[in-house]
């Protein structure tokens, strides 16, 4: 039974949650309505197409997102998405996102980071972050396939001397020398792609400790 | 275009476009309509083509685009005029490319820039300009993809 547009508030900050282009359409309920049993239903719509669609799994939904990843997966289109709120047999008017552009809003997530020490030396192995895919079998791709000019942002820590590095590296391994034996260094890395602004996640933090200099020990002997 | 290298200021571009992004699509309402549709035009165009489409959309925006738009707004007006100057300056380093035959125009270009005319066209004047200038993140993106290692300098 369709609801009635009446002068319910509209739902209020829609946009795009976007990270290695799994997205994820998101907005807070309308203001001034605590407590009241709310539902959604959401709408997409492709740049340069003809209409609207409906998205099925978010009609009449109560919870206040929506993965649109399917829907927007050709990252070179533009797209848009709206929101409506409903309460009983009344529904707020539409409340819009701006154009979403994939290729240049989704935030790129940090690579996998793999570090082997040595007594003056730590060695960094990354691995670029790889795309949504609608489920595990799927091949998987790569996002620097996506964005071949992709680059990484390394962060470096020494916990001794809190002296703080970093380094932006554009291949997947680094090899950081002239280190202190015996020392705990912490790593950061995040992933970068020249162009508009990003939001950028950083990779877990990992610490790693060289080990104790050899030469040393055996003077000690 | 990597043969034909012209080194551009990617970044400043980037910024104008951000700061009429908003407003500049807002303005325009036909969400069914659009001019650098990126299946039909400017994905299809091979690397060895992307010089002289380079070229076309640069004249198109140039010498339709930016002429056509009438902005009131002193803001808007100021990022807009930005872009297109650094879009003449473009112009001139590709000239020079052109004169040295590295920037030669096959038929899938000419076809290409063709259907952006026509969509064009196909619009009252002011609502395609408005629509063109909402697209630059397409073009600017384009560039970005088919001039990586220059563009950052």
């Amino acid at each position: 039974v369709p609801c009635i547009s009446s002068g319910l508030p509209k739902p209020t900050n829609i946009t795009f949650l976007s990270i290695n282009m799994k997205n994820i359409l998101q907005w807070n309920p309308p203001e001034g309505l605590h407590g009241a049993e709310i539902t959604y239903t959401v709408q997409y719509f492709i740049y340069g197409q003809k209409k609207w669609l409906n998205k099925s799994e978010c009609r009449n939904i109560s919870r206040t997102y929506c993965d649109l990843s399917v829907e927007t997966s050709d990252y070179e289109h533009q797209y848009y998405a709206k929101v409506k709120a409903i309460w009983g047999m009344n529904c707020s008017k539409w409340a819009e996102t701006g154009r979403f552009y994939p290729f240049l809003e989704t935030q790129i997530g940090p690579p996998e980071v793999a570090l082997t020490t040595d007594e003056k030396s730590i060695s960094i192995v990354l691995t670029a972050p790889e795309k949504w895919k609608k489920n595990p079998e799927e091949s998987s791709i790569s996002m620097q396939q996506i964005y071949s000019n992709l680059k990484y942002n390394v962060s470096i820590y020494n916990t001794k001397s809190n002296r703080m590095w970093s380094q932006c590296v554009t291949n997947h391994t680094l090899v950081l020398s002239w280190l202190e034996p015996d020392t705990v260094y912490c790593v950061l890395v995040e992933s970068l792609v020249p162009g508009p602004p990003r939001l950028a996640r950083p990779s877990e933090k990992q610490c790693v400790s060289t080990l104790k200099d050899q030469t040393s020990e055996l003077k000690v002997k | 275009l990597r043969r034909c290298l012209i080194s551009i200021d990617m970044h400043r571009i980037e910024e104008s476009f951000r700061g009429i992004k908003k407003a500049i699509q807002a303005k325009d309402t036909m969400q069914n309509v659009t001019i650098l549709s990126p299946s039909e035009s400017l994905h299809s165009i091979k690397p060895l083509d992307a010089c002289c489409m380079t070229k076309n959309l640069l004249a198109f925006y140039v010498d339709r685009v930016f002429k056509d738009h009438q902005e009131l707004d002193p803001q808007l007006l100021r990022k807009i005029s930005s872009i297109a100057n650094s879009f003449l300056y473009m112009q001139k380093t590709l000239q020079q490319c052109h004169e040295q035959r590295l920037c030669h125009c096959r038929q899938e270009a000419t076809n290409a820039t063709r259907i952006i005319h026509d969509n064009y066209d196909q619009l009252e004047v002011r609502s395609a300009a408005i629509k063109s200038l909402g697209e630059l993140d397409i073009f600017l993106a384009w560039i970005d993809k088919n001039h990586q290692g220059t563009s950052d300098a």
